[in-house]
């Protein structure tokens, strides 16, 4: 089966089970969105899919694929990205060479590589930029290129992790709170983004965790609804938030 | 006029050091207190080479680099399971232990008596003896490594080191993975010093464990944080500075006894002072963490 | 078999000065969570004030310990007001912290060097009155050495359990942002950090420098012990750091008798590298699951 599935994972951190058996499906050609109160484990469950946490039970599948216990790196290298909570951009690069990085290929990271094949490089590098532009001009930070990345502001260091990561291709994103600290109008875009890359792509995963209900209703197709660690509730995004259940106990209407 | 030769020579031998240590702490991030290491044993590993085994001078280098590069990877896989505070501790352990090694293992090393009596370099027969000859190899070497570190500096290897140490979740997320870039940036570090152990002791033809303490790491040390890293200009700026500003107390007229003194507690307090007004150093990119 | 006996003994002596090393450090890198280097120039500054007193104006021992002693903790408080508070009040990381204080004991060590000279200083000449007990022979400063040093960790390790000023700067190794919220007083929190953790050095430092005189340089051996000690015990257990002291020691003293003295230093880091690889919450930590990062 295509796609990517969790099965039965659990996790115990300071004597606390943070995630309790958790099962659930993010499908190609969607946006399922992880929703529920702070401590439910949401982040939780995206490092133990990304390798940051190994999980105490159960698994992780991708592609039918057994991809538990693998390290960050290797995650990332199947196709899934990450997009965190604080945005993490690299602050000692300009915003073009953030993404850039991003987007050469893991081949030409070898210390020899240049002294290899020195013309490859100088056109991958060209090429990388050129993409790199592309993104950033998407974003609405090519103006900005030549920057240090650490003097955008939050809301544009995000937009800048945004196009870090769809300029790397990868075929199943996990977004942690997308939204979050960005203007109106950003938020729109980056919402128009990721819902014209599933429909244009069949092939693309995206998995969101988000806060604000409104980005959620519009955006997500499917929702896992999560309460203290377990799946309280999931199916189609109107079926979910609109049951009694789920607004009495989170909504709180 | 030989004494400024003197001084360009232990610049050109100083910026093989930095510009390879500035890979690990610079690009990497990660304080290294053990550079003295694999500078020590590729003088050890060269002079050995050339008199004991017999070996010609660029055989002896080529083999000396080899050496190091095992003792670099050697260190590097324990040490780089680890950032921060442990990292520093790790890298400095095996500082004092090969120290100790080469201070104690007389039968090899013999020990603090020192090797006098290094061959000079020769080159396809040519013996280099006179110090312009000197100057030249030297200059040669260090153009050389010095290109190939600025092509490292710049490859997509250098960018995603920078990545990984502006942070290091982020970068992993984007399939660069740390433990072997590190790794590499450490070995690569480790082999260039090798190359300028082996230049340092077939120029002062004598060695012997003192050149190679703590102390040295720290001063190389000293030298990139003063001058700034992450780039090339930064260690540059630093090594001529540090290397001549000695050089420049003694216009001052101090008495030899004191000297050294003296001069370790200007760079002590150089250190203090970076830390308040420029923690990223004269000429630098990157900020200590 | 009597030379081993003697070795042992020795080991205890060592043992108990590693351990006031290593409550001296321990309590700022635990703490104040920084790696402290400064702390091995307070451990030279204690020792040479004792030999300027006595020596140059021939003010006897008795006066001039004490005096050390307090010229340690008071250079350690002016060296944490003139450099690490400061820097600390602008946010600098803990690697900023690490180098200023290595330039702080660069600057110290050399400075001595400067006034007393790099070779070695001895207080007391002549032979050290000593004990026999059957075939070992102990002699009255390892006696004194033993003592301080086993009553100074003892002493700590109750005023952990009893005294309320300690018990919170224990636990605000676990929580620093803890002190601030709960309205402790941070500022005098941290001077008597520093005060304590130069009391420990500086007796460290003159009971060895009485036994076996001083030189300027020592004071990086010392700091490295005592850090080395902390680490292995493990840094948040108290009688880890004891331990890791006593282990440190133990395993020197085997060595000499194995082999020879002077793969002391490569014994202490040899422990600490196996003991990070291998076991990096220390040897002695109680068992816990291992965090991840």
């Amino acid at each position: 089966m295509v796609g990517l599935k969790i099965k039965n994972l659990s996790k115990t951190l300071l004597g606390m089970e943070i995630i309790r058996k958790v099962t659930a499906t993010f499908l190609p050609g969607r946006i399922t969105a992880l929703v529920g109160p702070n401590g439910a484990g949401k982040t939780t469950i995206f490092n133990l899919i990304c390798g940051y946490l190994t999980p105490d039970n159960g698994a992780v599948f991708y592609d039918d694929e057994d991809i538990t216990g693998l390290q960050p790196y290797q995650v990332a290298r199947k196709g899934i990205g990450r997009l965190f909570q604080d945005v993490r951009i690299f602050e000692g690069m300009t915003v073009l060479e953030n993404v850039v990085t991003a987007c050469m290929p893991y081949a030409s990271e070898s210390p020899l590589f240049p002294f290899m094949r020195p013309l490859r490089l100088s056109r991958l590098y060209k090429h990388a930029r050129e993409r790199s532009c592309y993104w950033l001009e998407f974003v609405g930070l090519y103006a900005k290129k030549d920057y240090p990345a650490s003097e955008l502001s939050f809301g544009q260091q995000k937009l800048l992790a945004i196009a870090r990561l769809l300029s790397k291709g990868f075929r199943v994103m996990l977004l942690d709170e997308p939204a979050s600290g960005l203007s109106p109008i950003a938020t729109k875009k980056v919402m128009a983004t990721l819902e014209r890359i599933v429909s244009e792509d069949r092939d693309k995963t995206i998995v969101v965790v988000e806060h604000n209900m409104k980005v959620v209703t519009e955006m997500a197709d499917w929702v896992y609804f999560m309460n203290e660690g377990q799946v309280a509730f999931f199916g189609r995004t109107d079926h979910v938030l609109g049951a009694r259940e789920v607004r009495e106990m989170y909504l709180g209407f | 006029m030989n004494y400024i030769i003197h001084l360009i020579i232990m610049i050109a031998i100083y910026l093989i050091l930095t510009l390879g240590l500035n890979l690990v702490v610079g690009f990497g991030g990660l304080l290294s207190i053990c550079q003295a290491v694999f500078y020590g044993i590729g003088a050890y590993a060269t002079t050995l080479l050339m008199m004991k085994v017999g070996v010609g001078f660029m055989a002896a280098v080529l083999l000396s680099v080899l050496i190091t590069g095992i003792f670099a990877l050697a260190i590097g896989i324990p040490a780089l399971k680890f950032r921060g505070d442990p990292f520093v501790l790790v890298t400095l352990g095996f500082q004092a232990i090969v120290f100790t090694i080469l201070y104690n293992w007389v039968e090899l090393t013999r020990g603090p008596y020192g090797i006098p009596g290094i061959p000079r370099p020769s080159i396809a027969g040519y013996e280099v003896t006179e110090l312009p000859e000197y100057l030249i190899l030297t200059s040669l070497f260090a153009g050389v490594i010095i290109i190939f570190l600025v092509i490292i500096y710049r490859s997509p290897f250098g960018l995603a080191l920078k990545a990984l140490r502006d942070d290091e979740m982020a970068a992993e997320g984007l399939g660069k993975p740390p433990f072997y870039l590190f790794l590499g940036a450490f070995v690569i570090s480790g082999m260039v010093a090798s190359v300028a152990g082996s230049l340092y002791a077939t120029y002062v033809t004598y060695i012997d464990p003192t050149s190679f303490t703590l102390d040295e790491s720290i001063f190389l040390l000293v030298i990139l944080l003063v001058g700034g890293t992450g780039n090339l200009k930064g260690p540059v700026v630093g090594t001529v500075f540090l290397i001549l500003l000695p050089e420049a107390l003694r216009f001052l007229g101090l008495p030899d006894t004191i000297a050294p003194n003296v001069r370790q507690i200007l760079y002590g307090l150089i250190i203090v002072a970076f830390m308040f007004l420029r923690p990223r150093g004269i000429a630098g990119e990157f900020k200590l963490r | 078999m009597t030379l081993l006996l003697q070795l042992l003994v020795n080991a205890v002596c060592n043992a108990a000065i590693y351990a006031l090393l290593a409550i001296g450090f321990g309590l700022i890198y635990r703490s104040l969570r920084f790696f402290n280097i400064g702390f091995g120039a307070v451990y030279v500054i204690a020792s040479y004030v004792v030999i300027a007193l006595s020596e140059t104006f021939g003010i006897p021992l008795f006066a001039s310990i004490p005096l050390g002693i307090f010229a340690g903790i008071l250079s350690s408080i002016l060296i944490d007001r003139l450099v690490f508070s400061p820097l600390e009040g602008y946010g600098a990381p803990t690697g900023v912290l690490l180098v200023a204080s290595l330039g702080v004991y660069i600057a110290i060590v050399n400075l001595i060097a400067l006034i007393f000279g790099n070779e070695i200083k001895i207080i007391t000449k002549g032979m050290e009155p000593s004990f026999t007990i059957g075939p070992i022979i102990v002699t009255r400063i390892q006696i004194a050495q033993i003592l301080i040093g086993w009553t100074g960790a003892i002493l700590f390790w109750l005023s952990i359990r009893k005294n309320t000023l300690v018990k919170a700067i224990w636990a605000m190794g676990i929580a620093p942002e803890l002190v601030i919220a709960l309205g402790l007083p941070y500022k005098r929190m941290r001077a008597i950090v520093f005060s304590l953790s130069a009391l420990f050095a500086a007796a460290a430092s003159i009971i060895t420098t009485l036994d076996v005189g001083i030189d300027p340089h020592v004071g990086m051996g010392a700091l490295l012990t005592g850090a080395v000690a902390v680490i292995v015990g493990g840094v948040n257990f108290y009688w880890g750091w004891v331990s890791g002291a006593s282990l440190i020691a133990l395993l020197q003293a085997i060595g000499v008798w194995l082999f020879s003295a002077k793969w002391n230093e490569l014994i202490t880091f040899g422990i600490l590298i196996i003991t990070l690889i291998f076991r990096p919450d220390g040897i002695f930590s109680p068992k816990r699951r291992a965090e991840e990062r």
